[in-house]
């Protein structure tokens, strides 16, 4: 997880969270290694924020837990995403391609 | 194990996490990702140790994540449970429903039973919250008292001070913020349009409001310059007053009004709210007049005070009897045994009908322990049918907390749909109280079915749900599985739901006796009181009263010759027999006026220890016209006037007790007041029959009568009495035209009939009978059908038993013996524990009993008789059924 990453923009770390989850349920570490695999290393999720953001998306019943094992046989906390959680990241995926868009426009006509 | 395992199962479904182990699951789960972390670096070549501490820094704020997931996942927990307890608690509600709805005959009589005595409870309790807990409308009303000297049996009486002894003790006290005297009396508003109006006035200090700690609605309450003699004559109008006679016009402040003669200018308006006491209309500035404000034994003032900050109510009823009584020691002429005592205003407005408002709320709540026995036996003869299902229930895994839960659901949905229709049935029954309440009642217009009310209502809406539910609910979840599944759920619940039917009745009839005797005895001495002699005639009888204002007549000489006047042309009515007039004298509404005095011929007494009696002027007609019989001597005569003989009479209490074994006639009497100096030697010339003074109950006081056209005369209502040939009604037009002919500015008020006072002073006895007559009727309805339920159901249960019986050769009377002696044996432990209960519980309505002990045995053992012969048919019911069995039928069914 190299400093030199990106820095996240605020809000953003949700829309990742649930990104990686659909392609199944996965722990924390898990979706912090396939954050960094999908942006071939540009996006480094610090720890601290993904593990708050994934209580708090628990608490707000957008992605859900169970304890399970992991590869090495240890228990750990899976997280997979409710129905909730897909119409949300729609709605994220929406808005930010939206808002890209409309920076791009900006930047390219300067 | 990537996959959720089970679908739609989620974590909250497991059991529920302490905080501890919320936090040691955040730690466990960030434990793994540091591992994890540390064992890819391990890969990269790091050593273990400088892996671990690199997992750990590149984290970032581990402490901080760990505090915040813990509080997060620990909110989160209790949301759930929350939620859960809620989708339980639905589940619960909609099969209570369910299986409410699906036995409706259950459900109708357990809803209608508890409506009835929730609706019952609850507006007794309106009544009691609205007089007696619910505070008086001013800032700290606890410390507003009421001053007053307790009589002889430590009763508030009004009319206690003289003007100098209120001023010394006010000089003295340092116990109160503010005090002020007060004295009614009566107004009579002219006006050039209307007839003129009588009506109540009250003379008060300037800190009458002050101590009530009130603002006036409109305008301002009297300034302290405004008691001086001379000072613009000033008045506050109730807001009652505002609104019937002045429509609420703002413009009222400063208008001048002619209230007994006088101009008066009007500067505030009192809330309705605030006014005390409620029935006063105009409120004046006290003026004392020379006389009233140097005598000592003058006494006509009440006061009230409002205690200092700091002080209490004993401090200040200790320092006012240490004032009261060095006045007493330094005055012994003036002001023998004067006490000077202190009470809460709220208590002295509410005295009266603290007691059997206490009783009835009591009662009440009798009838609603009543109502929860029969529907928890309801219930318990319901649960035994029910074996079956909740032995299912349990087979298939539900918990007996479970089961519990699920039935006491049942019972509070029961107990909530029975407290809603007893609330709406309460809203209807306190407006019908606070309308047939007896007159007079204080604070009645404060009552209202409101907000503590209805939390009452709720509160014992619930408890009795938990109440006749929580029984039936243990028994129903502890059934013998095996058995009761094996057998189809047929009459295989034991003895202990037995007993607990059994008992339940004993109780109801029990509960049910109490109420019956405190009916019995509240009946018995109301039946006391219409027999009780009144000592005069009421029938036919007219009474009215008119106040003559002192600016028109304003000496006796005026006073006399307007009631010789009044007395002489209101006798040649048509319809009129005879005519009479008194001032204090008025049988039922008489004053409690003392006047010390002593007898001629005998030693003087010792100062402060003189004799003293109730007085009253009377004219000549007035015992004819009452028929009050003259049983010795002779009655008043046109002659005894001023300037004859100073001659007066007194009753038969008054020669019972100052003449034992005398004869009083011929007897002279001198009074102490000197005003009464002329009277001086009066010769007791008659004595008249004993008449009710006051009320029906009382004991007749010795009382003296002088002649209005001899004895000074009071500043009081002056009561005219007719006697009529036939209805009284017919001539109270013809007489209130010829008491406008005579002063067309004296209106004539309080006109009504001597039968009507006398049913008025029984209303407060006969509404207590009556509300009390219906919980006990309802009482025992409610007990019948107890026992009826359990007789009924014992003789399904019997059947079998029953058909063999009777297969064996027993008669149907034998049967119908042996069923109702079951219902009688329950009754008669039933009636001689509510006797026991009763013996206890009566002793409080002592008080309210007119010549009935409150153990009286012959209400008692009509009261038991009723409960057993009532038992004896609530039983012989089903015992009929049970000895039409046909025994073939009986056999064949099982």
């Amino acid at each position: 997880m190299p400093k030199s990453s990106l820095d996240l923009l605020h809000g953003t770390v949700a829309v990742l969270i649930l990104k990686a989850l659909t392609w199944g349920p996965m722990h924390g570490y898990d979706i912090s290694r396939t954050i960094r695999m999908r942006s071939d290393g540009a996006l480094g999720l610090e720890d601290a924020a993904l593990y708050q953001a994934l209580h708090r998306l628990e608490k707000k019943r957008w992605i859900d837990a169970e304890w399970g094992l992991s590869e090495n046989n240890r228990r750990a906390k899976f997280y997979r995403l409710t129905d909730e959680g897909r119409r949300q990241l729609d709605t994220e995926v929406t808005s930010w391609r939206a808002y890209v868009e409309a920076v791009s426009k900006v930047l390219e006509t300067a | 194990m990537r996959s959720s395992r089970i679908p739609g199962r989620r974590l909250f479904r497991f059991p529920w996490r302490t905080a501890a182990q919320v936090a040691a699951d955040v730690d466990e789960e960030l434990q793994l990702h540091l591992d994890l972390v540390a064992e890819e670096l391990v890969e990269a070549g790091w050593s273990p140790e400088a892996a671990r501490a690199e997992a750990v820094r590149r984290f970032g704020d581990l402490e901080g994540t760990r505090r915040f997931c813990s509080s997060l996942d620990r909110s989160k927990e209790t949301q759930m449970k929350w939620k859960q307890a809620l989708e339980t608690l639905g589940q619960d509600l909609r099969f209570g429903g369910r299986q409410l709805w699906k036995s409706p005959g259950f459900t109708f009589a357990a809803v209608l039973t508890l409506a009835l005595a929730v609706g019952a409870s609850t507006s007794i309790f309106s009544v009691v919250h609205g007089i007696l807990l619910r505070p008086l409308p001013y800032p700290q009303p606890e410390r507003v008292v009421r001053l007053y000297q307790p009589t002889e049996d430590g009763r508030v009486e009004g009319g206690n001070f003289s003007v100098p002894t209120f001023v010394d003790w006010r000089h003295e006290s340092r116990t109160v913020s503010a005090a002020a005297a007060y004295r009614y009396g009566n107004l009579i508003l002219a006006s050039s349009a209307e007839a003129p109006e009588r009506l109540i006035g009250m003379w008060a200090g300037a800190d009458f409001f002050r101590v009530l700690g009130v603002r006036p609605l409109a305008g301002r309450w009297f300034a302290p310059d405004e008691e001086k003699a001379g000072a613009p004559r000033v008045a506050v109008i109730s807001e009652k007053l505002w609104q019937e006679r002045f429509g609420r016009d703002p413009g009222v402040i400063g208008r001048t009004l002619r209230l007994n003669g006088e101009p008066r200018t009007v500067v505030g308006v009192m809330a309705r709210k605030d006014m005390y006491p409620d029935f006063v209309d105009v409120w004046l500035p006290m003026v004392f007049a020379e006389e009233e404000s140097q005598n000592r034994g003058t006494i006509f003032l009440d006061a009230l005070a409002r205690l200092a900050p700091g002080a209490t109510l004993d401090a200040a009823r200790t320092e006012a009897r240490v004032i009261s009584s060095r006045l007493a020691k330094q005055y012994p002429e003036s002001s023998p045994g004067l006490v000077i005592d202190m009470k809460p205003l709220q208590e002295v407005m509410v005295g009266d009908v603290r007691t059997p408002l206490l009783v009835l709320l009591g009662s009440v709540l009798f009838v609603l322990l009543i109502a929860c026995a029969n529907v928890a036996n309801l219930q318990l003869v319901r649960a035994s049918a029910r074996e079956g299902e909740v032995a299912v229930r349990t087979a298939l895994g539900a918990g007996r907390g479970r089961i519990v839960r699920q039935l006491l659901t049942e019972s509070v949905v029961l107990a909530l749909t029975g407290g809603a229709a007893g609330v709406a049935l309460a809203v209807w029954a306190t407006k019908a109280l606070v309308t047939a309440a007896p007159q007079g009642t204080p604070r009645i217009e404060e009552v209202a079915v409101d907000g503590p009310v209805l939390l009452f209502a709720l509160a014992i809406t619930l408890t009795t749900g938990l109440l006749f539910g929580l029984a039936p609910a243990l028994q129903a979840s502890r059934p013998n599985l095996a058995s009761t599944l094996k057998e189809g759920a047929r009459g295989s619940r034991g003895r202990a739901s037995t007993r607990a039917r059994n008992f339940l009745v004993v109780a109801e009839i029990a509960l049910a006796v109490v109420l019956l005797a405190g009916a019995g005895l509240l009946l018995r001495s109301f039946a006391q009181l219409q027999k009780v002699d009144l000592g005069f005639k009421s029938a036919g009888i007219l009474k009215f009263h008119l106040s003559p204002p002192q600016t028109k007549y304003p000496g006796d000489t005026e006073l006399r010759l307007l009631v010789d006047r009044l007395l002489d042309e209101l006798d040649q009515l048509p319809g009129v027999e005879a005519a009479g007039a008194t001032i204090w004298g008025m049988p039922l509404i008489s004053g409690e006026n003392v006047l010390g005095f002593s007898i001629q011929g005998r030693p003087p007494k010792p100062p402060g220890q003189e004799d003293s009696i109730r007085f009253a002027m009377v004219s000549p007609g007035f015992f004819r016209t009452l028929g009050i019989p003259v049983v010795r001597g002779r009655d008043l005569a046109a002659r005894d006037r001023d300037g004859a003989p100073p001659v007066l009479l007194i009753n038969q209490a008054a020669a019972r007790q100052y003449f034992p074994g005398e004869d009083p006639l011929g007897k002279r009497i001198a009074f102490s007041s000197e005003r009464r100096s002329n009277l001086n030697g009066a010769e007791i010339v008659g004595i008249v029959g004993d008449f009710k003074q006051s009320t029906l109950e009382e004991e007749v006081a010795p009382q003296a009568f002088l002649p209005v056209a001899q004895a000074p005369l009071p500043r009081s209502s002056l009561v005219v009495a007719l006697r009529t040939e036939g209805d009284p009604g017919a001539v109270v037009a013809a007489a209130r035209n010829r008491v406008r002919e005579i002063d067309p500015d004296l209106p004539v008020y309080a006109v009504r009939s001597m039968e009507e006072l006398v049913s008025a002073s029984a209303a407060q006895p006969r509404f207590y009978m009556l509300l009390l007559g219906g919980f006990a009727f309802v009482a025992l309805v409610l007990a019948a059908v107890g026992i009826y339920g359990v007789i009924g159901y014992t003789v399904r249960q019997r059947t079998q038993e029953i058909g063999i019986r009777m297969a064996l050769g027993a008669s149907r009377d034998r049967v119908l013996r042996m069923v109702v002696r079951q219902g009688l044996t329950l009754a008669v432990i039933g009636a001689a524990a509510g006797l026991a209960g009763a013996l206890v519980a009566t002793r409080w309505m002592q008080s309210l009993l007119y010549q009935v002990s409150a153990t009286d045995p012959a209400i008692y053992s009509t009261v038991a008789a009723v409960l057993v012969l009532v038992a004896a048919i609530a039983s012989w019911l089903p015992a009929r059924r049970a000895a039409g069995t046909e025994p073939q039928l009986a056999l064949r069914g099982q």
